[in-house]
């Protein structure tokens, strides 16, 4: 696990209690960028992408061939730790006065169960930055409830927006809450260690899914507010462009997405398809009278897609300056988008059990500092390592801890 | 506890609507994020709705949705005086935010490599959709388009119909928080070495990194996960999540497994109350129930009768009986829903903002996260356009009210 040193996040240490998507990710990320991080795992509680035999290739009892697991916990170290052990808190104190961040998302209130809750690692080591995600929030009389991504995104406005108007809401495929919450959770922890280096002051960060997926509702929440207009599902279309739509192309399940939204993309759009005569014609001259007329203009164009690729489709309007892009499956992403192979979206490594496959690497680019992105640990793979090259911990002291059963 | 994170630090703010937010979050933590309007206003202060449906550059509720906290100044960078001036500010600040196509800053002078000359410590965060880099860098996109290059639209729908957009803007809010997170990380490199650097950020990048599982059912298994309504498709153990009800619709996940034992239980025990007659109630031993290794047929059977079920009741009775009964219905929220919803006014989630004439307040949400030591949240309503020209031109970058007169007569300002 060589770093080089000039990575935004060199020297910094983070004790890693996340799990599931939210906690991983979170933790993932800043060992991308180099910080060193401590995956806390246990046998007696194995993370969910540990377990899941969702790929052919996964069995439901090895631990370590899960590449899920694997690409949602790079750059980590694993450490085995029964944290309900009567012992464990002797090896927890030395995590934190190790640690400089700490990250979690248990239900709220289990780390207070445990004994490990920020005010206990504060008493250790007062500058501790401390991020928990959760649903809820920490606080707050439903701070309690359980919760996943599914919720996150009913209680936020989310589903209830997402659909069609002549029928009920349907559920994305991809996690939302979940590769979000990361995200803002990073930017404050990073956010709090500039604090920290300016005025020695650590920070507890409380990330709720469903207040920053809320935040993404603020059009539609003024606009009921201020003008008592309720929105609802509309399908592909908004207020301000036309066409804006999905369009069958040649081939099975193969769509363009195109969006229209000036005067001069709608000309652009017009002669690409041959200047048909239908488009001269006032129904469609202006983006008010297409939005009147939306459900033929869709029919129309959609006569005309079904005889193209989506491919060409795609070039010849992007070669012109008009909004398209093909509706791509992880077929495609995988194997025929050039533009993600040039800036490579996946990088190659090795895992032990699993070989060498591609993973993801962080969504936005640093140009000097660029995501150092190593494989993921497996199960407890560094518990002797850690304890005896990070905490201080002589082989004896450790031996007589694992003979205690601690590190299960 | 009045300030926040990152507070005494500076952002000149040059995005379009594809890039509002990470500004919007940035300012939340405390920096002073100035945005840089053309003379005569951001065109994507033409983004619906507007205020009081009163069509007017000041009244974008889209606008002032996303721009909360920011100062505006107006200046036209595609004029050499709009340069001059644009090269002074920069020295002055901390970060540059810009969403433009890529090249469009290094023709006028200004890009990163220009910045850097002027001031090395500058770092330029870039939210474009497909990146600075690539054959499709020049490539337009808009929230559709990432959606669908990304991997995101074509799993999201019903499978009778054609792919259909996640309902807000979620991919530009995704790569937003995206930049904003590089954005810190490279401040804190900065911090400690003086050196800035340039964030990049593909928004189709960031659209297909949402998607790991379904991603390895590709690389692994070569399966496609494909729309299926209101079910989450994750295989073997695909199950209904989202159920209409009387007036809405409740997230509920229909699972089983030792973990789901008491919710199933409680939920048979609701239907056995009010007589409702259900396969469902045939199950004894809850413990050892589960969908998976289930015909498809049964576990149709079951969600018919649990669907009819919820129908019965309205999405409040759903959210707030069910909880009592340990079932764990979970209420869609529509945005009116969402402003009353009692855990959000609980945590003091929302701030009265003034309206865009200034004669009431817009609620408004308030934190992204909440702090211990600082307050980081959004604290003022979106600028009016060139709001604080004399603020930072007179005040700040010490011109004339002369020099702001003749700069305005030339349109540069």
């Amino acid at each position: 696990m060589s770093i080089t040193n000039n990575q935004a996040l060199t020297d910094i240490k983070v004790l890693d209690f996340g799990w599931g998507l939210v906690g991983s990710i979170t933790g993932k990320y800043l060992g991308d960028f180099g910080a060193q991080v401590i995956r806390v795992e246990s046998s007696k509680r194995m993370d969910m992408p540990r377990m899941n035999p969702m790929l052919s290739m996964s069995s439901a009892k090895n631990p370590d061939d899960k590449p899920w697991f694997t690409h949602l916990n790079t750059s980590k170290y694993s450490l085995r730790l029964n944290l309900k052990h009567p012992k464990a808190k002797e090896v927890v104190e030395r995590l934190i006065r190790w640690a400089d961040v700490i990250n979690e998302n248990f239900s709220p209130g289990t780390l207070t169960k445990l004994g490990f809750d920020y005010e206990f690692a504060k008493a250790i080591k007062p500058q501790i930055i401390m991020v928990s995600g959760s649903v809820y929030g920490q606080t707050g009389p439903h701070a309690n409830r359980g919760g996943i991504d599914g919720n996150g995104a009913a209680l936020s406005g989310y589903l209830d927006a997402t659909g069609w108007p002549d029928r009920g809401p349907v559920i994305p495929n991809v996690p939302y809450g979940d590769v979000l919450v990361p995200l803002i959770s990073i930017t404050a922890v990073a956010a709090a260690l500039d604090y920290r280096r300016r005025t020695g002051e650590g920070q507890y960060i409380d990330s709720s899914m469903l207040e920053i997926c809320t935040h993404q509702m603020t059009p539609a929440l003024l606009d009921l507010v201020a003008n008592n207009n309720l929105q609802t599902r509309n399908g592909n279309r908004v207020i301000h462009a036309a066409p804006h739509a999905v369009f069958p192309c040649l081939g099975d399940d193969q769509w363009i997405a195109i969006a229209v939204f000036t005067d001069d993309e709608w000309n652009h759009f017009c002669r690409i398809m041959g200047n048909p005569s239908w488009t001269k014609a006032p129904e469609f001259a202006t983006l008010e009278s297409r939005k009147q007329n939306e459900d033929e203009l869709e029919e129309r164009v959609s006569q005309w897609t079904r005889n193209h690729s989506a491919e060409e489709v795609m070039k010849t309007m992007q070669a012109s300056g008009v909004p398209a892009g093909i509706v791509q499956s992880m077929q495609d992403l995988y194997e025929h988008d050039p533009q993600l192979k040039d800036r490579g979206f996946l990088v190659d490594l090795e895992h032990p059990v699993i070989g060498i496959f591609g993973h993801p690497a962080p969504p936005f680019k640093l140009s000097e500092t660029p995501a150092q992105v190593r494989t993921s640990p497996c199960f407890g793979e560094h518990t002797r390592y850690i304890c005896t090259e990070f905490l201080g911990m002589t082989d004896n002291m450790f031996n007589a801890l694992e003979q205690q059963g601690v590190f299960e | 506890m009045s300030q926040g994170l990152l507070s005494g630090y500076r952002a000149l703010d040059l995005t379009d609507h594809k890039g509002f937010v990470c500004g919007k979050i940035l300012a939340a933590l405390g920096i002073d994020v100035m945005k840089i309007e053309k003379p005569g206003g951001d065109p994507d202060r033409n983004i619906p709705p507007f205020y009081q449906d009163r069509k007017d550059p000041e009244n974008s509720l889209y606008w002032a949705a996303f721009n909360t906290d920011k100062r505006s100044i107006t200046l036209d960078i595609q004029s050499p005086q709009g340069q001059e001036i644009f090269k002074k500010l920069v020295k002055n600040v901390d970060f540059v935010l810009e969403s433009h196509e890529p090249g469009f800053l290094d023709d006028l002078g200004l890009g990163y490599q220009s910045l850097c000359d002027i001031n090395p410590r500058i770092i330029l965060t870039s939210i474009t959709p497909f990146g600075q880099t690539g054959p499709y860098a020049h490539y337009k996109g808009s929230e559709l388009i990432v959606s669908a290059m990304g991997g995101v639209l074509l799993t999201n729908g019903d499978p009778d119909r054609p792919p259909v957009r996640e309902g807000p803007d979620s991919n530009y809010f995704q790569s937003n928080a995206a930049a904003a997170a590089g954005t810190v990380l490279a401040h804190l490199y900065r911090e400690k070495t003086g050196q800035g650097q340039h964030v990049d950020v593909s928004q189709q990048e960031v659209a297909a990194s949402r998607s790991p599982s379904n991603l390895l059912v590709w690389m692994f298994d070569k399966k496609l996960i494909h729309r299926s309504g209101n079910i989450r498709n994750v295989g073997a153990r695909s199950t209904r999540q989202f159920w209409p009800c009387k007036d809405g619709a409740v997230f509920w996940m229909f699972a089983g497994g030792r973990e789901r034992a008491s919710v199933n239980q409680a939920l048979a025990q609701w239907m056995r109350e009010v007589n409702f007659e259900s396969p469902f109630l045939n199950i004894s031993y809850w413990e050892a129930f589960d969908v998976i290794g289930l015909p498809k047929e049964t576990i149709n059977l079951y969600q018919e009768s649990i669907g009819r079920f919820f129908m019965k009741f309205t999405k409040k009775e759903l959210a707030e009986e069910g909880v009592k009964r340990g079932v764990e219905t979970c209420m869609a929220n529509n945005p009116a829903d969402i402003l009353e919803y009692v855990q959000l006014r609980e945590r003091h989630f929302w701030i009265d903002l003034e309206d865009p004439d200034g004669q009431k307040t817009l609620t408004n949400p308030k934190h992204f996260f909440l702090c211990n030591h600082t307050e980081n949240y959004v604290r003022r309503r979106a600028p009016r356009i060139g709001e604080n020209n004399d603020d930072v031109y007179i005040n700040e970058l010490g011109l004339t009210s002369m020099d702001v007169a003749v700069l305005k007569e030339a349109g540069v300002i």
